[in-house]
C-alpha cells in the first residue's frame, strides 16, 4: 500500500475517477497548465486534456452553474474553489439551486465541490475560514470533511459518485503534513463517523483539521480519551456520536469554524437532546471565537483551537 | 461557632402547640443550620402534625448553637427543638458565611475540635446534593442511596466512575431473583404502533415497553394521606356514626346566587349556621364522655380538597357573624390560603361543626365522615334538576322542573338522636327553600 499525502490522496481520488469513467471532468481557477494554487491537479492537463480540466474565469457563481447544468445532462462535475473562502460568490447557486433541483424538479445534481479550507498559515480573513456550517443549514447538500490521507481519496470518490451535491471540505493545513497509507485503485469510504482512538473516560469529537489536534493534545493524558472523528457533516453520524458519550459521558467538542452555530453545536444539541441522561459532566466546547481570523501568526494562533487548549479543556473535564 | 458552643444565653425553640388537640409535631425541614445566624421571627424551622404543615418562627435573634431534634422526628408538644445562643454577633466567623476570616474569627475557624468538624460538614453537604445525570439515572436503576458513595470529582462530586467502582465492589441492591419460565406462551399480541418518544435514550428505543404501568410494591403514601387516614379510621371507630338524608328545593337560592355571582356554598353555609344555632346539640363537640354544646356560636369548619395531595379543614370561627358575601370571601379565603399552605394552626383546629361540599365534581349523595370531636358533619351534593310534585296554596298539585339537592348529614349517635338530626335538617331545608330568611 503506497504512503501519500492528503494532497496527494486527493489527486489520487480523482484521477481513478477521470480514468475509469469519463463523465468526469473538472473546472476551477488555474487547475489547468498551472495545476491548481495547490498543484492538486498537477499534471493533470497533460493526462486529461483541456476539455476535461477546464480552466476557469475569477467567477465562482460561473463555475458552481456550469456544474449544476452540466451534471442535470448527465455529466459528474468536480468543481474547484480555489479557497473555501470564495464559494460565497457562489452561494446562491450552492444553495438555492444545487441543493433545491432534486426537490423542485426531481433531477439529480451529481456534483462534488472542493473546498480548500481551514486556517494555521498566516493567510488572513479571506483565506483561512471554515464555511462547512453555511451550508449545513442548507437543506439538499451532502458536507464531507476528511482528516487523514486514506479518507480523504475514499470520501471523494463516494463524492464523486453520489447523486446529490457533495461539498469537499479539504483541509489546506494537512494537504502536506499528513501522509498515511492509501490503498491503490478505487474504493469508497461511508458518510459515517470513524472512531480516530479508542478510549473510555471521555471523548473528544472533532473532525478535518481538529482530529490531529484532538489526538495530540489527548495522547499523554492521565485518562482513557476516546477521539471521534465525524468525517461527514451532513449527514451526520449521530448514531456513533451517541455510542460514543453512552460509553464515557463525558464530551469535549472541537470546532476550528468561529463557534456561532458550528458543526460542533448541533453536535452539543443531539447530545443534549438524546443522551442527557448519560452525561456525567457539562458538554464542552473548543472552538474559534467569533472573530474573523488575524493575519499575525501570534494572534491567529491565539484564535484557533491549539494542542493545549484542548488538552485543558480535556484536562478539566475529566476531573470534574 | 465559637461564641455559641461557649455561650451561656440560650433561646429554645419548643414544638409549638398547634391548636388544642395536637399532642405532637414532627420536624420536616430545617431551615437554618447549627451555626446560621437568625432573626427573631425567621423560619427556623418546617413541621408537621396530622392536621397542618406549618413553619416555625425563632422566637429570638441569635446564632443556631444546637439543634436537637432531626429531620423526620416525633416530639410532643412543648419540646425543646434547637437553642439559640442570643449573645453571638452577626458576621461573626462561621462556616456558613463565606468570605470571612479575620483577626480572632479566623482564629476561631482554625481552632480544633468542633469547629473543624462543622466546616467539613457544611462543604460536604453543599457538594453532596448535586449530581449529574448519568449518576441520578444510575442511582435509580440499581436502586443506590448516592450518599454512601464516595466523590471523588471535583469538591467531592459522586461521579460516574465511582458509581461504577461502588456497584463493581458489591454495593447496590440485590440482584433480582431470575426469571421463572413458565411453558406457558400467551398469543402474541397484535402489533401496537407506538410513536417514538423522542428523547428516549437511544439504546431504550428496541427495548419493549412494560405490559402495565404499575409499579411493584406501590408509593408510600404521603404524611398527610397517614394523617387523614388515621383520623378518618378513629372516627369510624369511636363515633356512632349515622347518616340522615333530606332533599331540597333550592330555586330560591339558585336565584340569589344568580343574582349574586355567588356559588351554593355561602348561602347553604349561611342557612346551615342559623339552623345550627336553633339546634346546639350538633354546634358541639364530644370528648372524654363531655358533650360540649356551642349555643351562640358557630365555628364553621369547611373541607378544602388540596387535589391529590388530600384535604385539610380549615375553621371559620364566630361564623355567625359572616353575611353571606363576607363567608363568600372567607371560603374563598381560606381555600386559597389552604392550597398554598399557609393556614396558621388555630385555623384548622376548634371547629363545632363542618361542611363538606364534593357536589361541585357531580355527585349527588354520600356519607361522610365525622371531623372528630364534632358530633355532626354536612355533606352538600350536586344541585340537579328534578320533576317534582308541588303544591300550591289551594292544595292543587303539579309536577315542575325544580333544581334539587340532597342534604346528608353524618352524627355521632352517641351524642343526640335521630329524631334530632332529622328535625335540624328539616329545618334547613325550610331555610333553604324561603331564601331569603330576614
Amino acid at each position: 500500500m503506497p504512503t501519500m499525502t492528503y494532497l496527494q490522496a486527493i489527486s489520487d481520488a480523482m484521477r481513478e475517477e477521470m480514468r475509469a469513467d469519463e463523465r468526469v471532468f473538472l473546472m476551477g481557477e488555474d487547475i489547468g497548465t498551472f495545476g491548481g494554487a495547490f498543484k492538486v491537479t498537477d499534471g493533470f492537463i497533460d493526462e486529461f486534456g483541456p476539455k476535461r480540466v477546464m480552466d476557469t474565469p475569477l467567477a465562482e457563481s460561473a463555475i458552481i452553474g456550469c456544474a449544476i447544468g452540466s451534471a442535470v445532462e448527465g455529466l459528474r462535475p468536480i468543481a474547484e474553489m480555489q479557497f473555501s473562502d470564495f464559494v460565497s460568490c457562489g452561494f446562491d447557486q450552492l444553495v438555492n439551486v444545487a441543493g433545491k433541483t432534486y426537490y423542485r424538479m426531481g433531477l439529480s445534481v451529481n456534483i462534488t465541490v472542493r473546498l480548500p479550507s481551514g486556517g494555521g498559515f498566516s493567510g488572513g480573513p479571506y483565506h483561512s475560514q471554515n464555511p462547512e456550517a453555511w451550508f449545513m443549514h442548507a437543506p439538499g447538500l451532502k458536507i464531507v470533511a476528511p482528516s487523514t490521507a486514506e479518507d480523504a481519496k475514499g470520501l471523494l470518490i463516494s463524492a464523486v459518485r453520489d447523486p446529490n451535491p457533495v461539498l469537499f471540505m479539504e483541509h489546506k493545513h494537512l494537504y502536506r503534513r499528513v501522509k498515511g497509507d492509501v490503498p491503490t485503485g478505487a474504493y469508497e469510504t461511508p458518510f459515517t463517523a470513524r472512531i480516530a482512538r479508542e478510549g473510555t473516560d471521555l471523548t473528544v469529537i472533532a473532525y478535518g483539521a481538529m482530529v490531529h489536534t484532538a489526538l495530540e493534545a489527548t495522547a499523554d493524558l492521565d485518562g482513557s480519551v476516546e477521539v471521534l472523528d465525524l468525517r461527514s457533516l451532513v449527514p451526520l453520524d449521530e448514531e456513533a456520536i451517541l455510542k460514543s458519550v453512552r460509553k464515557t459521558s463525558k464530551v469535549v467538542i472541537v470546532d476550528e469554524a468561529n463557534q456561532m452555530c458550528a458543526a460542533g453545536a448541533q453536535v452539543a444539541a443531539i447530545i443534549a437532546e438524546r443522551a442527557f441522561e448519560d452525561l456525567d459532566g457539562p458538554v464542552v466546547r473548543v472552538a474559534t471565537p467569533d472573530v474573523p481570523i488575524p493575519f499575525s501568526p501570534t494572534l491567529e494562533q491565539s484564535v484557533l483551537p491549539q494542542v493545549d487548549d484542548v488538552r485543558e479543556a480535556c484536562r478539566e473535564l475529566l476531573e470534574y | 461557632m465559637s461564641s455559641s458552643s461557649t455561650s451561656t444565653h440560650h433561646v429554645d425553640v419548643t414544638m409549638p402547640q398547634m391548636g388544642v388537640s395536637v399532642a405532637e409535631g414532627t420536624v420536616v425541614e430545617w431551615k437554618k443550620q447549627v451555626g446560621d445566624w437568625v432573626e427573631a421571627d425567621e423560619i427556623i424551622c418546617s413541621i408537621s402534625t396530622d392536621k397542618i404543615d406549618t413553619d416555625v418562627e425563632s422566637p429570638a435573634t441569635g446564632r443556631v448553637a444546637e439543634i436537637i431534634v432531626a429531620v423526620g422526628d416525633t416530639v410532643d408538644v412543648g419540646v425543646v427543638m434547637a437553642k439559640i445562643a442570643t449573645d453571638a454577633r452577626p458576621g461573626e466567623a462561621h462556616a456558613s458565611e463565606n468570605g470571612v476570616g479575620t483577626g480572632e474569627a479566623a482564629a476561631a475557624l482554625e481552632a480544633p475540635g468542633e469547629a473543624g468538624e462543622l466546616i467539613g460538614d457544611a462543604t460536604d453537604k453543599s457538594q453532596a446534593k448535586r449530581y449529574s445525570p448519568v449518576v441520578m439515572r444510575m442511582a435509580a436503576e440499581h436502586n443506590l442511596d448516592l450518599s454512601q458513595i464516595e466523590g471523588s470529582g471535583r469538591g467531592g462530586r459522586v461521579s460516574k466512575k465511582d458509581v461504577l467502582a461502588f456497584l463493581e465492589n458489591g454495593g447496590g441492591a440485590e440482584e433480582p431473583p431470575m426469571h421463572i419460565e413458565s411453558p406457558y406462551r400467551p398469543d402474541e399480541p397484535a402489533i401496537k404502533r407506538k410513536p417514538k418518544p423522542r428523547l428516549q435514550r437511544v439504546e431504550e428505543v428496541a427495548k419493549p415497553e412494560p405490559e402495565t404501568d404499575v409499579v411493584a410494591g406501590g408509593q408510600p403514601l404521603s404524611r398527610m394521606r397517614q394523617a387523614i387516614g388515621s383520623r378518618m379510621v378513629e372516627s369510624l371507630q369511636t363515633a356512632a356514626t349515622c347518616t340522615t338524608i333530606a332533599e331540597a328545593d333550592m330555586s330560591r337560592i339558585e336565584a340569589a346566587r344568580a343574582a349574586s355571582k355567588l356559588s351554593y356554598l355561602p348561602f347553604q353555609a349561611r342557612a346551615t349556621i342559623e339552623t345550627l344555632l336553633e339546634f346546639p346539640q350538633l354546634n358541639a363537640t364530644l370528648e372524654d364522655g363531655r358533650h360540649t354544646v356551642y349555643s351562640d356560636a358557630v365555628h364553621l369548619g369547611i373541607a378544602v380538597s388540596l387535589g391529590s395531595g388530600g384535604l385539610i379543614v380549615p375553621v371559620i370561627r364566630d361564623a355567625q357573624d359572616l353575611s353571606v358575601e363576607g363567608l363568600a370571601k372567607r371560603i374563598k379565603d381560606i381555600a386559597v390560603r389552604a392550597r398554598a399552605n399557609q393556614l396558621t394552626p388555630d385555623e384548622v383546629s376548634g371547629g363545632t361543626f363542618t361542611i363538606t361540599n364534593p357536589g361541585g365534581y357531580g355527585s349527588i349523595m354520600a356519607t361522610p365522615v365525622i371531623n372528630l370531636p364534632q358530633v355532626g358533619i354536612l355533606d352538600t351534593e350536586a344541585v340537579v334538576k328534578r320533576p317534582v310534585v308541588i303544591t300550591d296554596e289551594l292544595g292543587n298539585d303539579s309536577i315542575a322542573i325544580r333544581s334539587m339537592t340532597y342534604l346528608c348529614m353524618s352524627w355521632d349517635h352517641r351524642a343526640l338522636d335521630g329524631a334530632y338530626a332529622a328535625q335540624f335538617l328539616s329545618a334547613l331545608r325550610k331555610k333553604l327553600e324561603a331564601w331569603p330568611t330576614i
